[in-house]
C-alpha cells in the first residue's frame, strides 16, 4: 500500500481531452513541496496513438527545469527514485476518454428522471435523450407521452452504451416503469448484437424480478438501487456506481496506451471529475463545517461542479460542454445571446458561432485577440452556469441554504480549468466565477494554477499529508476573498460599510454602493481583519440581513473583492449598456 | 521541447486509407486489386425501417386474444396494406401492415413490422489498389499522391478533376468565375465565398468545393449541400494557405477524391483531398510525424491575428512573452517572409508535412 511506503518524490499526471499536464512534488526540509510543473498537448490522436506519450513531454519539461531523469531509455518510468534519478511515486487522473453516451428514462421529468439525470452526471457521460412518462423527447416539449415506436426510435436513433432507467418509488407504479423496460429491451432487440447497450434498471426494486423476465436475453442487465425510493429521497450511490464502472470499463481503458500508464501508478488511475470531487470533499474537512466548499473544473471538453456540504460529496459533470468543445453546440441550442451577453464589445451570433468551430478544430490553441479571449471566457461562464443547473437540485446544503434561490454559503470555492488559470489576469479568473456561480457571503477562491487539482485529490485518498503541504507550496493560491451582500435597493444605494485591518496596525474603511463590484488591496500572503456593517437590511451571511460582523481573511492575486451588483445578477437589456456594464466590472476587477 | 500537431500537405507521398463498413457485410475485393473511386469495395445490410402496431387497441380486444386474430405469424414476410390481425362479427375491424417488410417479434398485444434491410454499398473513393482486405468490414487501398487535410468539412465524399477558379490564395470564390466547364470538377476557392457562387454551383453539379475560408453565416447553407466542402483555414475569411494553394493549382486537371468528413476528436477524422499522381519512387519524408518543433521548421499560424500565414521558425525563445490578450506564454519567432519575423504562441503553431 502505497501510504504505507516511504514516499519522497511523487509525480502527478492529468489527462485531460486537449492537455496533459504533470507535477513534480518532492519532500524538502521535512515537508512536500511543490516542485515544477509541465503541460503538452494530449497525444490519444495520430501520430502518437498513445496516452503516455503526453506524459512523457509534460514530464520532459519538469526534467528540463530539474535536470532530473524519470524515463529510462525504454520510455518506462524509473521508479522508486534512485540517485534522483525517478520517483518513488506516480498517480494520475484521466479525462481524455470520450463521455459514456446516456438514454435515460423515467416516469416524471422533474422526479425519477432528474434523479437519473443526476446520476448519470456523476460521471463523464452524455445524455442522448431522455424518455419521461410525462413528457416528449427532451426537456421542455410537453406532449403527450410517447408512443411504443416514437420510445424505440428514440433509443435506436441515440445508439447509447446505456439505458438507464428509472422510474417507481418504492411499492409504487409498475405499468409504465415496465412498459419503459419493453421499449428498451425492444430497441435492443433491434440493434446489432455487437453494438447492443447495456441496460441499467434503477427503478422500483420490487420490479426487478419481472425486468430480468422483460429484458432476457435482449440486452446486459445491470440492476441498481432505485434512484427515488420515495417523492422526497434520492439515492444516487448505487446508479452512479454502476455508470463510474461501464465508463472505466468501457471508455477509459480503451484510451490507446492507457495499459502502459496504469503499468507505471501503483493506485488504480482515477477518472478526473471524481478525484476532483475527493479533493473537494477533503478541503470541506478543512474549512468552516457549517459551509460548504465548492469545485469548478471547466476543462476543455467537460465542466465539474463538486459540493461537498456536511460532509457528503455532490459531483456533478457536464460531460458535453467545455471550453473547447461542445461551445458551438451551446450557443445553438440556447441561442447566441446568452452567451455573447457576457462580451464587452458587439459580436454577431454567426461570429461566434465561427470562432467556436475553429477553436474545436484546434483544442490546443490560445487566444492571442481579446475578442477571442473574451468569448472564451463568456462560454466559460456558461458552462459553470448551466453544469450548476443540473447540480443544485441535488445538493443537501442544509443550514449553509441561506436563500432558496441562491447558491449555498460556501467557505472555499477552488477553481480549476485552462480558461480559468490560464486568464491573463487573475481579475479575470475571479469574474468568470462570480459570474459562474453568483456567490453569497464571504467565501475564498483558490486558483488551481497548474491544473492539478484532481492530481492532488488522487494523492489526498492516499497521502493526505503529502496533498495538503503540497496544496500550501504553491499547488494552490488564493485568488481572492469575496463578500457578496444579498439585497435589493436601488443602484446607487450604500449597502455596506466595510473597514480593513491590516495586520501591520494600517487601517482604512470604505462604503460600497449598491450595484458596485469594489476591489480592496490586500495581497497575497497578507492577512486582515475585516470588519462588515451591511446596511438596509443587506445580508453577508453573519447571521442574517443587517448583522454586522468581524472576519479574518486572507489575501488573493486579484485583493479583496467586495461584489455588491445584488444576486441574482441583472444586466442592461439595451446591448451598448449590457457591454459598457461587462466593460466596466472587467475594469473594477482589473481585466 | 514542445511537439505540435501535424497537418498534411504533401506534393507526393504513400496514401493508405481504411476503408470500412459501419456494420459487418462482406468485402467484394481481393489484395493486389486495382479500384477506382466509383467501385463499390464492400456491401452489408443496415437494419431497416420499423413498425410498433398496437394491434390489441386497434382491434379493441384484449391482449390476450391478439394471438387469434393474426393473420401472420411470427417469421412471415408481410406487403404493405396487406392485413396482418382481424376481428370479426358485428364490430369486425382490421390491421394492415404499414410497410413492406417481417413480422419479428408480438407480444403485449402489439406487433413488430420490420422492413426489408437497406443495402449499404461502400466505394473506394481512391483510385488504387487493395493492399489488405478487413475481413466483413471493408478494404485498405493505398495510392501514391498529393495529400492535402483540411480543418473544417461538410458532406461525404466525392470525386472528379481539380479546377481551380481564383487567381490566388487571397481572392474570393466569385459565382462569375463558375462556368458550364466547371460542371463535374472539384472547385478550388482562395479565402472564401459567398451564397450565389454556392447557387451557382449547386446548379452545375460540381463535385465539391476546396476553400480556405468559409464565413460563418454560410454554415447553415453548406450543411444541406450534395457535395463536400473542404475548409483549409478556418471558418471565417481566411486566405488559403500559400503551399495548400500551390499545391492544390499545380495539380490542376487532375483526377482527386476529396472527403468533407471531420471528427474533432475520439478518433480524429480530418477532411482531405488526395490527389493519385503516377510515381515509381518516393522522396524521402523531410520530417517524422510526432517530432518536437526545431528552429528551420515550417509552420502554419492557426489563430488570429496571423491565420492561415505559414513562415519558418527562426528561434524558439527560452522565456516566455507576453501578447496581446495580456498572456504570458511561451512561443516562437516565426518568419513570414514579410518583414520581421513575428512571435506566436506555441499552441498556435501546427508543422506543415
Amino acid at each position: 500500500m502505497i501510504e504505507k511506503q516511504h514516499i519522497g518524490s511523487i509525480l502527478l499526471a492529468d489527462c485531460g481531452t486537449a492537455m496533459t499536464k504533470a507535477v513534480l512534488l518532492d519532500r524538502a526540509a521535512g515537508q512536500y513541496r511543490f516542485v515544477a510543473h509541465g503541460e503538452a498537448p494530449t497525444t490519444t490522436e495520430y501520430p502518437w496513438s498513445d496516452v503516455a506519450a503526453g506524459i512523457r513531454h509534460a514530464v520532459e519539461q519538469i526534467s528540463e527545469v530539474t535536470g532530473r531523469r524519470f524515463f529510462d531509455a525504454g520510455g518506462d518510468l524509473i521508479s522508486p527514485e534512485l540517485d534522483r534519478q525517478g520517483v518513488d511515486v506516480f498517480a494520475a487522473t484521466v479525462s481524455a476518454s470520450q463521455p459514456l453516451q446516456v438514454v435515460l428514462g423515467g416516469l416524471v421529468r422533474d422526479l425519477s428522471v432528474a434523479s437519473a439525470e443526476r446520476a448519470a452526471a456523476g460521471t463523464y457521460s452524455l445524455v442522448k435523450a431522455i424518455l419521461a412518462g410525462d413528457d416528449r423527447v427532451g426537456a421542455g416539449l410537453s406532449c403527450p407521452c410517447l408512443s411504443d415506436e416514437e420510445r424505440v426510435r428514440t433509443i435506436r436513433d441515440a445508439a447509447p452504451d446505456v439505458i438507464c432507467i428509472a422510474g417507481g418509488v418504492e411499492g409504487g407504479a409498475t405499468t409504465p416503469v415496465l412498459a419503459l423496460v419493453e421499449a428498451a429491451a425492444l430497441a435492443c432487440s433491434l440493434i446489432e448484437p455487437e453494438l447492443r447497450p447495456r441496460l441499467l434498471y434503477a427503478g422500483n426494486s420490487r420490479l426487478r424480478r419481472q425486468v430480468v423476465d422483460i429484458v432476457g436475453e435482449q440486452a446486459e442487465l445491470r440492476v441498481a438501487d432505485n434512484v427515488r425510493p420515495t417523492l422526497t429521497e434520492e439515492n444516487l450511490l448505487g446508479a452512479q456506481a454502476e455508470l463510474d464502472a461501464l465508463y472505466l470499463q468501457d471508455k477509459m481503458e480503451q484510451l490507446p496506451g492507457i495499459d502502459t500508464v496504469s503499468s507505471w501508478s501503483p493506485a488504480p488511475l482515477t477518472p478526473t471529475a471524481r478525484a476532483f470531487g475527493r479533493l473537494v470533499q477533503y478541503l470541506w474537512h478543512l474549512g468552516d463545517p457549517s459551509k460548504g466548499v465548492l469545485g469548478v473544473d471547466v476543462g476543455a471538453a467537460n465542466t465539474t461542479v463538486a459540493a461537498a456540504f456536511d460532509g457528503r460529496l455532490s459531483l456533478t459533470v457536464r460531460g458535453d460542454l467545455g471550453i473547447t468543445f461542445g461551445g458551438e453546440r451551446l450557443l445553438q441550442k440556447q441561442g447566441a445571446s446568452t452567451t455573447t451577453r457576457w462580451l464587452p464589445e458587439p459580436m454577431s451570433g454567426d461570429e461566434a458561432r465561427g470562432l467556436l468551430i475553429n477553436k474545436e478544430m484546434r483544442p490546443t490553441s490560445i487566444p492571442q485577440e481579446s475578442r477571442e479571449l473574451w468569448l472564451e471566457q463568456a462560454l466559460a461562464r456558461e458552462a459553470i452556469r448551466t453544469t450548476l443547473q443540473v447540480a443544485r437540485p441535488g445538493w443537501k446544503p442544509g443550514t449553509a441554504q441561506l436563500y432558496p434561490h441562491l447558491l449555498p454559503l460556501c467557505d472555499t470555492i477552488v477553481v480549476s480549468g485552462g480558461a480559468l488559470a490560464h486568464a491573463p489576469r487573475p481579475g479575470q479568473a475571479a469574474l468568470i466565477v462570480l459570474d459562474g456561480l453568483e456567490p453569497i457571503g464571504v467565501c475564498t477562491l483558490v486558483l488551481d494554477a497548474h491544473g492539478l487539482a484532481p492530481a492532488f485529490g488522487n494523492v489526498a485518498a492516499v497521502k493526505p499529508l503529502a496533498a495538503v503541504e503540497a496544496l500550501d507550496s504553491g499547488g494552490f493560491v488564493n485568488l481572492a476573498t469575496v463578500v457578496a451582500p444579498v439585497g435589493h435597493t436601488r443602484r446607487g444605494d450604500i449597502i455596506l460599510k466595510v473597514r480593513v485591518t491590516y495586520d501591520d496596525g494600517s487601517k482604512f474603511s470604505v462604503e460600497v454602493r449598491y450595484g458596485d463590484l469594489e476591489v480592496l488591496p490586500l495581497m497575497p500572503g497578507q492577512q486582515a481583519v475585516l470588519e462588515l456593517r451591511p446596511l438596509r437590511h443587506f445580508d453577508v451571511g453573519l447571521g442574517g440581513p443587517g448583522k454586522a460582523g468581524k472576519r479574518r481573511v486572507s489575501g488573493g492575486l486579484a485583493g479583496l473583492i467586495i461584489d455588491a451588483r445584488g444576486r441574482p445578477l441583472r444586466f442592461p437589456g439595451e446591448p451598448k449598456q449590457r457591454q459598457a456594464q461587462m466593460r466596466q466590472w472587467l475594469w473594477d476587477v482589473g481585466g | 521541447m514542445y511537439y505540435p500537431f501535424e497537418t498534411q500537405v504533401t506534393p507526393l507521398t504513400n496514401v493508405r486509407r481504411e476503408r470500412v463498413l459501419p456494420v459487418p457485410g462482406e468485402t467484394l475485393v481481393h489484395v493486389g486489386e486495382r479500384v477506382e473511386p466509383t467501385q463499390v469495395i464492400a456491401r452489408a445490410n443496415l437494419p431497416g425501417d420499423f413498425h410498433i402496431l398496437p394491434v390489441a387497441r386497434l382491434l379493441g380486444v384484449p391482449a390476450s386474444q391478439v394471438k387469434r386474430c393474426m393473420r401472420v405469424s411470427l417469421g412471415d414476410d408481410v406487403q404493405q396494406n396487406q392485413v396482418i390481425a382481424a376481428r370479426r362479427g358485428l364490430l369486425a375491424r382490421s390491421v394492415k401492415s404499414p410497410i413492406d417488410g417481417m413480422m419479428t417479434a408480438s407480444g403485449g398485444g402489439r406487433v413488430l413490422i420490420e422492413a426489408q434491410p437497406t443495402l449499404f454499398e461502400l466505394r473506394a473513393c481512391i483510385h488504387g489498389t487493395v493492399s489488405n482486405v478487413l475481413e466483413h468490414y471493408g478494404a485498405v487501398i493505398e495510392t501514391v499522391g498529393a495529400v492535402v487535410q483540411g480543418v473544417w468539412g461538410t458532406g461525404d465524399e466525392s470525386s472528379g478533376v481539380l479546377k481551380c477558379v481564383v487567381k490566388s490564395p487571397e481572392k474570393l470564390l466569385r459565382a462569375k468565375a463558375i462556368d458550364p466547364s466547371c460542371h463535374g470538377t472539384i472547385l478550388v476557392g482562395g479565402a472564401g465565398l459567398n451564397e450565389t457562387a454556392i447557387e451557382r454551383a449547386q446548379e452545375l453539379q460540381v463535385r465539391g468545393i476546396v476553400t480556405g475560408g468559409l464565413p460563418p453565416e454560410l454554415l447553415p447553407l453548406v450543411e444541406e449541400l450534395p457535395f463536400p466542402i473542404v475548409v483549409t483555414e478556418g471558418i471565417g475569411t481566411v486566405p488559403m494557405s500559400t503551399p495548400i494553394f500551390h499545391l492544390l493549382t499545380t495539380n490542376d486537371g487532375r483526377e482527386a477524391s476529396i472527403s468533407g468528413q471531420v471528427q474533432p476528436r475520439w478518433g480524429i477524422v480530418r477532411p482531405e483531398v488526395i490527389i493519385p499522381l503516377p510515381a515509381e519512387t518516393l522522396p524521402p519524408a523531410e520530417t517524422q510525424p510526432g517530432m518536437p518543433l526545431t528552429v528551420g521548421a515550417r509552420v502554419r499560424v492557426i489563430r488570429a491575428p496571423y491565420m492561415g500565414a505559414v513562415g519558418t521558425v527562426r528561434a524558439l525563445p527560452a522565456h516566455a512573452r507576453r501578447i496581446e490578450t495580456g498572456t504570458r506564454v511561451h512561443g516562437a519567432e516565426v518568419d513570414l517572409g514579410q518583414g520581421a519575423p513575428i512571435f506566436v504562441p506555441l499552441a498556435n503553431l501546427e508543422i506543415l508535412r
